[in-house]
């Protein structure tokens, strides 16, 4: 539970950087940004799925998320019937969970916070630091196997020093719009961990992005996570009570 | 009263059966020797035993702040710190000690997350103190000066599956705002100490590096401390606890830190002296015995000097004489054994050929330590007893008949 | 003839027989206290320290406890236990299930190790309520109660009859959250432990983790320590699954059991010196009284006697007296052990280790007690006394008569 909840937090909190406009140049560095700002924006709310298959088990929780700036993340999930009513909310480095069944608020302690990543198929600089590949790596065009020519491939090296534990990261981007197809995470050693493919583009709000985004470790058997939106709004109204304690506790 | 000339005679009496008198003596001696060397193993045993739960890592004898050690807060550092380090560079009995600061942290390599005790330390100091430098299976303990290195054990280089110069980033959240940390650290060193907790929970950096990752200025959390021997953290009745514990800190020693170390030794010690007793009661018994023996056979000889007049009490005296001579003979002898057998074996070490203790990387090798209260107390015991032993023999031959005495023919 | 010869000879010189078979005796008495002392107390100790917690036994399966996962499961538990309880020599068994959570009581929150046990059967076996250091034990049906370690009631900052929150995830992946009532504070004796040990009813943390009939961990204890070997085979046999591992606690409690022999081995250099010291004493006493006699054995070759004679003469000697003594001392030394084993000695002090009083200490009568300190005697016994056989059977008559 802990761990999908902050995996949501996590995704979810990718939506929350100002917007940039989108170029039809094939200047990297212009790509580089418009992959960083897929998401992003400074509010939003979405409706998702997240289905999460192991080797012991598979389930697809159905949730709301309502994003501010990057600070600010609520989200309530709707199904299934035994976890509807369970809310998280993160302000900051805090975040609390409302458990229906026992109509209680608990907090999360930061050690637990960090802890829910134990098994999870997110990393901790998910969670705590928003890299952008455009200002903490180095990046440069590249190519590879099976090459589709209406694809541009891009190598990112992780700048010495940031807490970053990828050795480098490659991505293909479709030349036409900029929206990446997949994204591939390398340890130090060269040896492929984990695989993010996106798919199903489609018009959110104004926005041509991919709906799904799979995650596929490579270095554990039977492990996916499948984020799919539903709806999504960029910068609606949203009040400000929502991110609230008392909010956990409503029935949304 | 003594007479000297008695006691002249008594030796010279022992010399004259060289044989049965160093056979007699060398049997005694042996009896001391023994419990000499057994003495001095078992204080070697414990203090291994001591020694291997202390100088891994806990160290004889602790520094905190109150409540620290039961809930591990990050924000429970040491009270008035620089006044606790300086008093403890004057301190005798603090032969080293290393400060630290301690959190949990998660540990992220490029495959695998793991939650882990990250602690700070202070390469110089920790050296000295704890084994992890000796458990080194590669790398190095904090060589150069990078504030990147972090050693970690085997089992979690396994989990996380790294090498050495592989990148990790930990995670920690800080004391006072609990903002989550984050920092990159490349693996200097693993190590390899055989306790699970060490090898899979523990992660070592830089003490400086760690105080800033948790947002600690210069604060600490944790001294250990080192005394010349193992036994002073269990003396609980040392000034130096009372001193260390003011101003909201408390210094213990191992006994508190681990009692169910101090309830084992306890109970060690309660049937070692259950044995050792039965040890002293057979060397007793073999005292007795050879002294009767060898007295006995001389009931002729006795039965002769009383016919040629000695008096009943001079007898009497002459042979608790001889059992004195025997006695300092056999000290002689034995002491020589002992402190051979016992030196030697104390600079070389008794090996436990077959145990590999998943303890530590603590010296298989026993090492007994030998006394000065062991040359005098022990040696004084045999003396009494043989003494003793020789009462009887003494009575029977100066209330002997001396007419029978001759005819015990042997 | 020479039988006769020496069983007389032996009863003839009575103080000198005496005080030979007295160092045998004495010598072997002390050797066979020592040893059913120092096997009493290891017994004791490890008896008492696997019968706290962990079990003589332990079945899991296979692979957990290497790998704790909480996926690894014993299925139908109770059948196992069932089969497990029928064995001949296995006093009780408890079941047990592990899981981590994040608990909350009021508004402070921690990491937890959440423990399912049975409480009947966990006390049976385990003694449980002697853990409890505050409030009371789990009930027998399950309740929504809750026990907690001492470390982590500290941290939460936890008092009896508050409510404590447990989140986590199932083992269906679902979100496990359940309200609970404190009912007690517990100390294992391991502090480490204790600050995040949470007991709950076993029922109950299986419907939590959603882990219906199934636990992690069958502890099993057993009537004498001594047949713990032979008892897990027979758990094995059996239960005939290879997806079941059967432990025994040289297995899981690996640094206790190395400790332990470690120990053991520091008092088996004691018991060697005692040993040691015993035949010392035995060749002395035996030396001595066959040097003296010299004389006397010059005169029987002077009337003839054959040296070989002369030698069975004297090994018979010795060896009659050794054969009495040995029994002797095996009476004297099974008495006392005997009294040992059943009034326990008890401690000038007293400490107390996970809940457990230390207060007795008992020795142990087994078949080391016997044969060791028997062979000691013998073998020196024999050893001393073919050098001085052989010598007594070369003496030149005229020689040895001289000698006095």
């Amino acid at each position: 539970m802990m761990k999908t909840l902050c995996f949501t937090v996590v995704v979810v909190s990718f939506l929350s950087f100002p917007v940039t406009g989108i170029s039809q140049e094939l200047d990297v560095a212009q790509i580089v940004k418009e992959i960083d700002n897929l998401y992003r924006s400074d509010s939003s709310y979405a409706r998702l799925e997240m289905e999460i298959v192991t080797p012991h088990w598979e389930r697809t929780l159905k949730m709301n998320a309502w994003t501010e700036g990057m600070e600010k993340t609520f989200i309530r999930i709707t199904s299934p019937p035994k976890e509807e009513g369970v809310a998280t909310l993160r302000i900051g480095n805090e975040m609390w969970n409302y458990l229906p069944k026992t109509n209680k608020v608990i907090k999360v302690p930061p050690s637990m916070m960090m802890s829910s990543w134990m098994g999870s198929d997110f990393n901790n600089d998910d969670l705590v630091r928003e890299f952008t590949f455009l200002e903490d790596y180095d990046y440069e065009e590249t190519t590879a196997e099976n090459a589709q020519e209406d694809l541009i491939y891009i190598r990112f090296t992780p700048k010495p020093d940031l807490p970053i534990v990828w050795g480098k990261v490659v991505a293909a981007v479709r030349k036409k719009d900029s929206i990446p197809v997949w994204e591939k995470y390398y340890d130090e050693k060269d040896r492929l961990m984990r695989v993010l493919n996106f798919k199903e583009i489609k018009a959110f709000d104004g926005r041509t992005i991919p709906a799904v985004m799979e995650l596929v470790p490579q270095n554990k058997e039977g492990h996916t996570t499948v984020i799919r939106y539903i709806e999504l709004d960029f910068n609606p109204q949203i009040s400000g009570d929502i991110f609230s304690l008392r909010n956990l506790r409503t029935q949304r | 009263m003594i007479i000297w000339k008695d006691i002249k005679l008594s030796w010279r009496n022992l010399f004259r059966n060289k044989r049965r008198s160093f056979i007699a003596g060398t049997a005694i001696g042996i009896g001391l020797a023994s419990l000499i060397f057994v003495d001095a193993t078992i204080i070697g045993m414990k203090n291994n035993m001591i020694r291997s739960a202390t100088a891994s890592f806990m160290g004889e004898g602790q520094i905190h702040a109150v409540g620290f050690r039961q809930t591990l807060e990050v924000d429970r550092t040491i009270h008035r710190r620089g006044w606790v380090i300086a008093q403890l560079d004057q301190e005798d009995i603090v032969r080293h000690y290393a400060p630290r600061v301690t959190n949990f942290a998660m540990i992220n390599s490029a495959a695998e997350v793991s939650s882990i005790n990250l602690v700070g330390v202070e390469p110089e100091s920790e050296k000295y103190l704890s084994q992890i430098d000796d458990s080194l299976e590669k790398g190095t303990f904090f060589q150069g000066d990078s504030s990147r290195d972090i050693i970690i054990g085997k089992k979690l280089a396994e989990t996380l599956d790294v090498e050495l110069d592989d990148r990790v980033v930990v995670t920690a959240a800080q004391a006072g705002t609990g903002e989550l940390a984050q920092e990159m650290f490349r693996i200097s060193g693993i190590f390899r100490m055989n306790i699970r907790e060490m090898d899979s929970g523990i992660a070592f950096i830089r003490l400086n590096k760690a105080q800033e990752l948790f947002g600690l200025g210069d604060k600490i959390h944790e001294i250990a401390l080192q005394f010349p021997s193992p036994e002073y953290g269990s003396r609980e009745e040392l000034a130096f606890w009372n001193k260390f514990s003011q101003y909201g800190n408390e210094a213990v020693g191992w006994t508190k830190i681990m009692p169910q170390m101090k309830a084992a030794l306890d109970l060690t010690d309660f049937s070692t002296y259950f044995i050792a007793v039965i040890l002293f009661g057979v060397v007793a018994l073999g005292i007795v015995n050879t002294l009767f023996m060898s007295l006995h056979e001389r009931m002729f000889e006795f039965g002769v000097l009383r016919a040629v007049g000695t008096r009943p009490v001079g007898l009497f005296r002459l042979i608790v004489f001889e059992a004195g001579s025997l006695a300092v003979l056999s000290i002689f002898i034995g002491l020589f054994l002992g402190f051979a057998l016992t030196y030697f074996t104390s600079r070389v070490g008794i090996d436990y050929s077959g145990v590999e203790f998943a303890g530590v990387t603590f010296r298989e090798l026993l090492y007994p330590v030998l006394r000065v209260q062991q040359f005098i107390e022990y040696p004084i015991w045999v003396f009494v007893f043989t003494m003793i032993a020789g009462i009887y023999p003494a009575v029977y031959a100066a209330k002997m008949n001396p007419a029978k005495a001759m005819r015990k023919s042997l | 003839m020479i039988v006769k010869i020496a069983f007389r000879n032996t009863l003839r010189q009575k103080r000198r027989t005496v005080l030979t078979a007295l160092t045998m005796v004495g010598g072997f008495v002390l050797a066979a206290v020592s040893i059913g002392w120092s096997d009493g107390t290891y017994s004791f100790i490890i008896d008492m320290f696997t019968r706290n917690r962990l079990g003589h036994i332990q079945v899991h399966r296979k692979g957990y406890l290497d790998k704790p996962s909480l996926y690894r499961t014993i299925d139908r538990y109770q059948e196992v236990g069932r089969q497990i309880g029928d064995i001949e020599g296995v006093e009780s068994w408890a079941p047990r299930l592990f899981a981590a959570g994040l608990a909350s009581v009021k508004d402070k929150s921690s990491a937890v190790q959440v423990l399912g046990i049975d409480p009947e059967k966990e006390q049976k076996a385990t003694r449980f309520d002697r853990k409890i250091t505050r409030g009371k034990s789990l009930s027998q049906k399950p309740n929504h109660e809750a026990v907690l370690g001492k470390g982590l009631a500290q941290v939460l900052d936890a008092g009896l009859s508050q409510e404590i929150v447990i989140v986590s995830q199932a083992a269906d992946g679902s979100i496990a959250n359940d309200l609970y009532t404190i009912t007690g504070i517990a100390t294992s004796g391991d502090d480490t432990s204790d600050r995040t040990a949470l007991y709950l009813h076993l029922d109950e943390a299986q419907e939590l983790f959603a882990l219906p009939g199934q636990v992690h961990e069958i502890a099993v204890v057993v009537k004498d320590l001594d047949r713990v070997d032979p008892i897990t085979e027979q758990i094995r046999e059996t239960l005939n699954d290879p997806e079941l591992e059967v432990a025994p606690w040289q297995e899981f409690a690996k640094d206790f059991y190395k400790a332990m022999k470690l120990d053991q081995e520091g008092m088996w250099i004691m018991i060697f010196v005692i040993i040691l010291i015993v035949a010392v004493s035995v060749l002395n006493t035996v030396l001595m009284s066959v040097l003296e006699r010299t004389r006397e054995y010059g005169v029987q070759k002077a009337v003839g006697t054959r040296p070989k004679n002369i030698f069975w003469q004297v090994i018979l000697e010795i060896n009659v007296i050794a054969g009495a003594s040995i029994l002797a001392g095996v009476l004297l030394s099974l008495l006392a052990n005997h009294l040992l084993s059943i009034n326990e000695i008890t401690l000038p002090f007293s400490f107390s280790y996970g809940g457990m009083e230390f207060k007795k200490m008992y020795a142990e009568i087994n078949l080391r007690t016997i044969i060791i300190p028997a062979t000691t005697v013998i073998l020196s016994a024999l050893i001393v006394s073919v050098f001085p056989a052989f010598r007594a059977a070369r003496i030149e008559p005229a020689k040895a008569m001289r000698i006095h």
